[in-house]
């Protein structure tokens, strides 16, 4: 039984991540954070009128209330009197707070645990069933394999236009493609997959599925096809790494996945081939073989020819820790020789800062 | 009314509300200027992890230790940001949606871990973080609030010549000699200060309006920076009393969001009616249309 919440948890992050990706290139991540806070508003409204927290009207509800969202926000920074970010969050935080009064307001009168809400807990998942062709199966499973499908058909369908309008949406627009109708659909997609999430994950953290493989895919990856398929091997990924450390240390399965996405994205961002550490490495690298360079350069002048340690070390303002292994590195390849406390060129010292030259570009 | 005036809590209330919302309302201009609003919100989800650490270190519910914990992740978040998007080609937007929600995402599971533990006991709800509770305030939470506003406004006075250039022209300040990162650094340090002392007051996520929202409004009234400070801090101070005033004549309404639709129907009003809202827009495009 144990074994199905990680399967809700890998279709959530599929569902999500499949999104995210559009959403991380039309840089609207913290649209997506908006409307995952705001969810909240259109379940507490929903749950009024219903009364039952299982009622599909809590998601439509809910999806369009994430939608209105989008609207708002749009409307304002449409005015040019608020900018976008700003316009975000003060949409998000006013809505959010009209759902916060609600819930403690009536919140004595009704069942609705806001922890529950904004935490979610995947692990009672299974709890809630449901029989579909005389199987049972958790209905999160049932309800996010269902988005997941749809989410697929809408990208497979629509793929040539979600590309054309995340990248370049001036151009869609003159090539008459409805840049509106792509925006619209892919946030109330975005709407309805955070709310059937928020179940199983927390209306906060949802964000985090949605972006953390996208973002971890958009780092290796330049071809959009392949920033899917990666995307949603690292939202699997995430949630099996996730599963497993929460299970062994006894924490919210939720919470460990959604951190684990950011020490996965670290590793990527560090390590990867354009990673923080190989450009350092190829820095520092850079910065040695210059030094070497000049070092030669240095003494091929004809007023330099042989100079002593001190010399070359005033020089270059070296300390002796790093002058002693420049000289060694050039002594051992045969660029220089030592004579009478002096150094000076090789034959094949004199090749090299030719070359040098050339390569720098300087009158040789 | 006069009653509820001289209250004790609604005083107590009241008045460490009102500084915070003043400070907050300046220290958040300056954010807003920048386009750099929405990092008041990764960093207010960030602060988080922060408490709930603080708490199994500390292990009673000291604010001041909680405060002192939740700076320090708001601080460690703000740099993995700036890392990040300097150091790739992530930009600002995404690099705050994936460091906010993966600490948030910290906190809940090491919450969990505490929760399930007995060593620890006392523990508040995720709910009171994440809206404050306003109610509670002690007289020490007050004079926390009062402290970090004051030294916060008190560095962005020493400090507002640099500040102001560093805003309007980067360029023109690095070359007078003004290092940006670190102003840069300040003014998201204040931000965060005042972020982790407004947690018990306003909450995580609704403090993020209080920085918002007043520069918006400052900015739909005036041009001149000194005058949108003033507005801003004025307007937030203002909404600070009111939503108090509200949440404690009003039964069952949390303070934190009171202040928040106060604030948010001041914008409103202010989108509409200043002088570069929408209605003045609107007269001045039909009498352009009259005269040609």
């Amino acid at each position: 039984m144990m074994i199905e919440v990680l399967f809700v948890l890998i279709v959530t992050a599929m569902a999500t991540s499949l999104l995210g990706v559009f959403l991380v290139l039309r840089g609207m991540a913290m649209v997506t954070d908006a409307i995952s806070h705001t969810i909240l508003l259109g379940i507490v409204l929903a749950f009024f009128i219903t009364n039952d927290i299982r009622s599909p009207w809590l998601i439509i509800a809910a999806s369009l209330v994430g939608v209105l969202t989008v609207y708002i926000i749009e409307l304002v920074s449409q005015t040019r009197l608020i900018r976008q970010d700003a316009a975000i969050g003060f949409v998000f935080t006013a809505l959010f707070a009209i759902a916060i009064i609600l819930v403690s307001k009536y919140a004595g009168d009704v069942h609705l645990d806001l922890d529950v809400v904004l935490m979610g807990e995947v692990i009672f998942a299974p709890f809630n069933r449901i029989e579909i062709f005389g199987l049972s199966i958790p209905n999160a499973l049932w309800q996010l394999s269902i988005i997941l499908l749809i989410n697929i058909t809408f990208v497979l369908l629509f793929y040539k236009e979600l590309k054309i309008t995340s990248f370049d949406p001036k151009f869609a627009y003159i090539a008459g493609f409805s840049v509106a109708f792509i925006h619209y659909a892919l946030m109330t997609l975005v709407s309805v997959t955070a709310v059937a999430a928020f179940d199983a994950v927390g209306s906060i953290l949802v964000i985090n599925f949605f972006v953390a493989p996208a973002l971890t895919a958009y780092l290796l990856v330049k071809r959009m096809g392949t920033m899917i398929m990666l995307a949603l091997f690292f939202g699997v990924l995430n949630s099996v790494a996730g599963y497993y450390t929460s299970f062994y240390f006894d924490l919210s399965v939720a919470g460990t996945t959604a951190f684990i996405a950011l020490i996965t994205f670290m590793i990527v961002f560090l390590f990867n081939p354009n990673g923080w550490v190989s450009n350092r490495v190829q820095k520092a690298r850079q910065k040695k073989q210059f030094n070497r360079a000049m070092i030669l350069m240095l003494l091929n002048e004809q007023s330099h020819e042989s100079l002593t340690q001190e010399e070359i070390m005033t020089h270059f303002n070296l300390t002796p820790k790093r002058f002693n292994r420049h000289i060694d590195h050039l002594l051992v390849n045969e660029y220089i020789e030592k004579h009478n406390e002096k150094y000076r060129l090789t034959r094949r010292g004199v090749e090299f800062t030719h070359y040098t030259r050339i390569k720098y570009e300087l009158p040789a | 009314m006069i009653d509820i005036l001289s209250g004790y809590t609604f005083l107590i209330v009241a008045f460490g509300t009102v500084i915070l919302a003043f400070a907050s309302g300046v220290i958040g201009t300056v954010s807003v200027i920048k386009g750099q609003s929405l990092i008041g919100d990764a960093v207010g989800h960030a602060t988080f992890p922060g408490i709930v650490i603080a708490f199994m270190l500390v292990g009673i519910r000291d604010t001041f230790a909680l405060a002192l914990g939740a700076l320090m992740l708001g601080i460690i978040a703000f740099f993995i940001i700036q890392l990040i998007t300097e150091q790739s080609k992530i930009t600002l937007d995404s690099a705050l949606a994936l460091v906010l929600s993966s600490f948030f995402g910290l906190g809940m599971a090491l919450m969990s871990f505490v929760q399930g533990n007995p060593d620890f006991d006392g523990t508040q709800g995720l709910s009171d973080y994440i809206f404050g509770q306003a109610a509670y305030m002690l007289r020490s939470d007050v004079y926390l609030i009062i402290a970090a506003s004051i030294s916060s406004l008190l560095i962005f006075s020493l400090f507002y010549q640099q500040i102001k250039i560093y805003i309007f022209d980067p360029i023109y300040s690095r070359s007078i000699g003004i290092s940006n990162p670190l102003m840069n650094f300040m003014i998201l340090a204040i931000t965060i200060t005042l972020i982790a002392v407004g947690l018990k007051a306003v909450g995580a996520i609704l403090i993020v309006n209080l920085l918002i929202a007043p520069a918006v409004i400052g900015q739909l009234w005036s041009n001149r920076f000194f005058h949108v400070l003033l507005i801003a801090g004025t307007t937030g101070a203002a909404a600070a009393f009111i939503g108090t005033y509200i949440s404690t004549a009003g039964d069952d309404i949390a303070t934190g969001p009171a202040i928040i639709l106060v604030l948010s129907a001041f914008v409103i009003l202010s989108l509409i009616f200043s002088r570069k809202g929408l209605l003045s827009r609107s007269i001045q495009k039909r009498k352009a249309g009259e005269r040609t």
